[in-house]
């Protein structure tokens, strides 16, 4: 331990509202929804605007609101409110509005178990987006993401103009560690790109970036039209034209080209493994302590914890590549990771460990990845 | 300075339709009110009224149906400024499926203007009736009737708190003005505009009157706009006390403790106080709660662990230590027993067969809230794994820190003659 820790006692959802208003996210608007109320708790002493919406649908359509004058947002919810942001989400995702979502997850489906984590929101948020345009999740696997993510989810959502889903969940969140704060790395803030030249300004006219620049409505220099609907690049409804059809295709081109920029995973490679244990948010630690207990065994084993869930980065799919067997751990029954990589029907080579309800133990990685090398 | 908020583009709407008498009325009235278009955001709502966005020279923003009062929200919040003049259109459709934003709005009293398009039904669907539809109305080609009474949503902005809120008829003597009226309201003002529907419903403005028989209204309240300007704020974690580690522990091995009482009993402060104190004894903690959705009733169980390594995985299968002080903890946690889990329960529960349990009376030491944080003390002061007074340091930084230390010290006194031992 060296000289210049700062060792607090503290949460996760503490790390990430402080990382977010660092980031420069100077708006929170939420509807309080368990797991997700330490967040809104730290948000309301934290964020220099902080309003409390009647409903979630509100929430995000405030939201939206100020992101359109030119402010970064903040909301945290659960698969209920969630869910009834979905509409408002794809607005602000047509829109090319910033703004950032925690989604923290509990055990579903429906109202299912409020205060029981769970990681079964992966394969909404893949399709949450009508057309399968992919929307940028990030998901934190301890404290250093908490804050590190937080921020450049920020970031992302600024320099791509797009919401972004921070996921994560109850046990994230909700749980309290002593912690060295001096780990954490500074923040960078990203900026929104601006239009600054003096010619004239379609909103929607995106040049190499693929992202158009921005100006915030209620400016007194340009026209700002901002559209929900299919549009060409002035922001007017055009059902089918080739300017309004290309628009459209370059929301999807924008993520998938610029992912670069925000992939995030932990590759702990093992020299001659032939398994790799994959996995993501909460079921990293169990993951992290199960690959430890094997290597002190003896036995070779890599772990890869992702961290930008969608879209998946493409070196991720390299890594996969090198290894005989993959065992995906997670909390949730059908393996949504996996599938997300594999889709439904995986290679033989590809195990799954899942379970609802309760975190999955160390002990039961151990156990899964010595079955992977006997099957093997 | 431009003072049109119109281009020079034809209206997309039917003839005879009140929608094109409305766009022109605004603009007089925006133009009258010298109020220069960039200045002003238009927010429309899905449906035929939504087509207005082309004709605009103002900023526009095209949104969802009935949200547009909900965006426009964020909107105005979001400008925070007198000069900026935010505008929603929307129509009946519009506004009974936003009925909750609409409401909200007026009772925060944001500083925008609300025009209802209220043409009897829906125009783009075909001409259904909506919930702003008068009794007996029907669309020209639907067969349902309105046979409830439609809201009145004038009424409902005014009582909910709304600066103006006010209903008028497409050529009534009084339009021109009104909008004038509204949009120099500083807080909420809603017009509702009783209109023809040339295609589905009232062809003849004349009709109109005989078929939607509301009464023009102008509702006032007498309140400023609620707005909200940034605050400055601090950080999250430079408030957080900084540990030093100035206690010493003897724990040597990982230890799992659970703490299980009932809600509302103190039991989650407990385990943080212990984390923190075992924390300023030089080890890792973890500390994380399990209880229902219920608040005051109930169980709770923190969870706690004690590391002289970093603590990876933070869930806890088979207990070490289990401090159960209320039925309602026990019943939880009973089947996470393990044959090697040092038991320590209060002494008005009955103990599990054939397990050895050390009992006291914490909850006539600690009282019922403090039943949890005595019998945690008696533990520390009889394993003595961390020192009773990185405890009580823990405790004492508590807001009742003076009441919680005084609790410690009471059940780090009891003597061992007290507990029972069975099993």
């Amino acid at each position: 331990m060296h000289q210049d820790r700062k060792l607090v006692f503290c949460d996760g959802s503490r790390i990430m509202i402080e990382a977010l208003a660092g980031a420069g996210a100077s708006v929170y608007i939420g509807y309080p929804i368990t797991p997700a109320n330490w967040l809104y708790a730290y948000a309301s002493q934290r964020f220099p605007t902080f309003l409390a919406a009647p409903d979630e649908i509100s929430a995000l359509q405030w939201a939206a609101g100020f992101s359109s004058t030119g402010q970064l947002p903040v909301t945290a919810t659960s698969f209920p409110g969630f869910a009834l942001m979905l509409e408002s989400l794809n607005m602000a995702f047509m829109m090319e509005l910033p703004l950032v979502i925690i989604l923290a997850q509990r055990l579903g489906p429906s109202t299912g178990s409020a205060t029981t984590g769970a990681q079964g929101d992966l394969l909404l948020l893949r399709g949450a987006i009508s057309g399968g345009h992919p929307l940028p999740v990030l998901c934190p696997a301890d404290f250093i993401d908490c804050w590190h993510l937080a921020a450049r989810a920020a970031v992302t959502a600024r320099e791509l103009r797009t919401p972004v889903v921070l996921l994560t969940s109850k046990e994230m969140i909700m749980t309290s560690r002593s912690f060295d704060l001096s780990l954490l790395p500074p923040i960078v803030q990203g900026q929104l790109p601006s239009f600054e030249n003096n010619g004239s300004y379609l909103p929607y006219r995106a040049g190499e970036s693929r992202v158009p620049p921005f100006l915030p409505v209620g400016n007194t220099r340009h026209q700002v039209r901002l559209n929900a609907s299919t549009h060409d690049h002035s922001g007017l409804i055009r059902k089918d034209s080739p300017e309004s059809l290309a628009n459209t295709m370059r929301l999807r081109e924008k993520i998938e080209q610029r992912v670069a920029e925000f992939t995030f995973y932990h590759y702990d490679a093992e020299g001659e493994a032939d398994t790799l244990v994959v996995t993501y948010g909460i079921s990293s630690d169990a993951a992290r302590e199960a690959v430890s207990n094997l290597r002190a065994r003896g036995e070779k084993v890599s772990l890869l914890i992702l961290k930008t869930l969608i879209p998946i980065p493409p070196p991720v799919f390299q890594i996969f590549e090198q290894y005989a067997q993959l065992l995906f751990v997670e909390e949730n029954l059908n393996g949504q990771l996996k599938e997300l990589c594999f889709g439904q029907r995986s290679p033989s080579a590809l195990r799954s460990l899942n379970k609802i309800g309760k975190m999955i133990t160390p002990e039961e990685i151990v156990e899964e990845v010595m079955l992977c090398k006997q099957v093997f | 300075m431009q003072t049109s908020i119109l281009n020079d583009k034809k209206a997309p709407y039917c003839p005879g339709c009140g929608h094109t008498v409305i766009t022109h009325t605004i603009d007089k009235a925006l133009a009258a009110l010298e109020i220069n278009p960039l200045d002003v955001v238009a927010v429309s709502d899905i449906g035929c009224c939504g087509l207005v966005d082309g004709l605009l020279n103002c900023h526009t923003v095209h949104g969802l149906h009935g949200r547009s009062v909900a965006l426009a929200t964020g909107i105005a919040y979001g400008l925070n400024h007198p000069g900026k003049k935010v505008l929603v259109i929307q129509g009946d459709g519009g506004a009974t499926i936003g009925l909750q934003h609409l409401m909200e709005a007026a009772r925060q009293n944001l500083d925008l203007t609300l025009i209802v398009q209220n043409n009897l039904l829906y125009g783009m669907t075909g001409g259904q009736i909506s919930g702003l539809s008068p009794m007996q109305f029907k669309g020209e080609r639907m067969p349902e009737v309105q046979d409830v009474p439609g809201f009145d949503i004038c009424e409902l902005a005014h009582r909910a708190g709304a600066s103006l809120a006010a209903r008028t008829f497409v050529g009534d003597s009084n339009f021109n003005e009104l909008f004038r009226r509204a949009f120099q309201t500083e807080g909420f003002s809603l017009l509702e505009i009783v209109e023809p529907c040339p295609s589905h419903g009232i062809k003849k403005v004349l009709d109109l009157h005989r078929t939607a028989d509301y009464p023009a209204v102008e509702l006032r309240n007498e309140r400023p706009p609620h707005r909200t300007a940034p605050r400055e704020t601090t950080s999250l974690l430079d408030s957080l006390p900084l540990i030093r580690a100035r206690f010493s522990s003897n724990l040597r091995q990982r230890l799992e403790i659970v703490i299980a009482g009932s809600a509302g009993e103190g039991v989650q402060s407990c385990g943080d106080l212990l984390a923190y104190a075992g924390a300023t004894s030089g080890l890792y903690t973890t500390k994380k709660g399990a209880y229902p959705v219920t608040v005051g009733s109930g169980f709770s169980i923190a969870e706690v662990i004690l590391s002289r390594d970093r603590i990876c995985y933070t869930g806890i299968a088979a207990p070490g230590v289990m401090i159960i002080v209320s039925q309602d903890g026990y019943d939880a946690v009973k089947s996470r027993l393990g044959k090697d889990t040092y038991l320590l329960m209060d002494a008005s529960l009955a103990p599990p067969p054939g397990h050895c349990v050390i009992s006291g009376d914490f909850r006539k030491i600690g009282g019922k809230k403090g039943a949890a944080l005595a019998a945690v003390a008696f533990w520390i002061g009889q394993t003595d794994l961390i020192s009773i007074k990185a405890l009580e340091a823990a405790a004492g930084m508590h807001r009742h820190g003076d009441k919680l230390v005084a609790n410690i010290e009471s059940a780090s006194r009891i003597s061992k003659r007290e507990i029972m031992l069975e099993g």
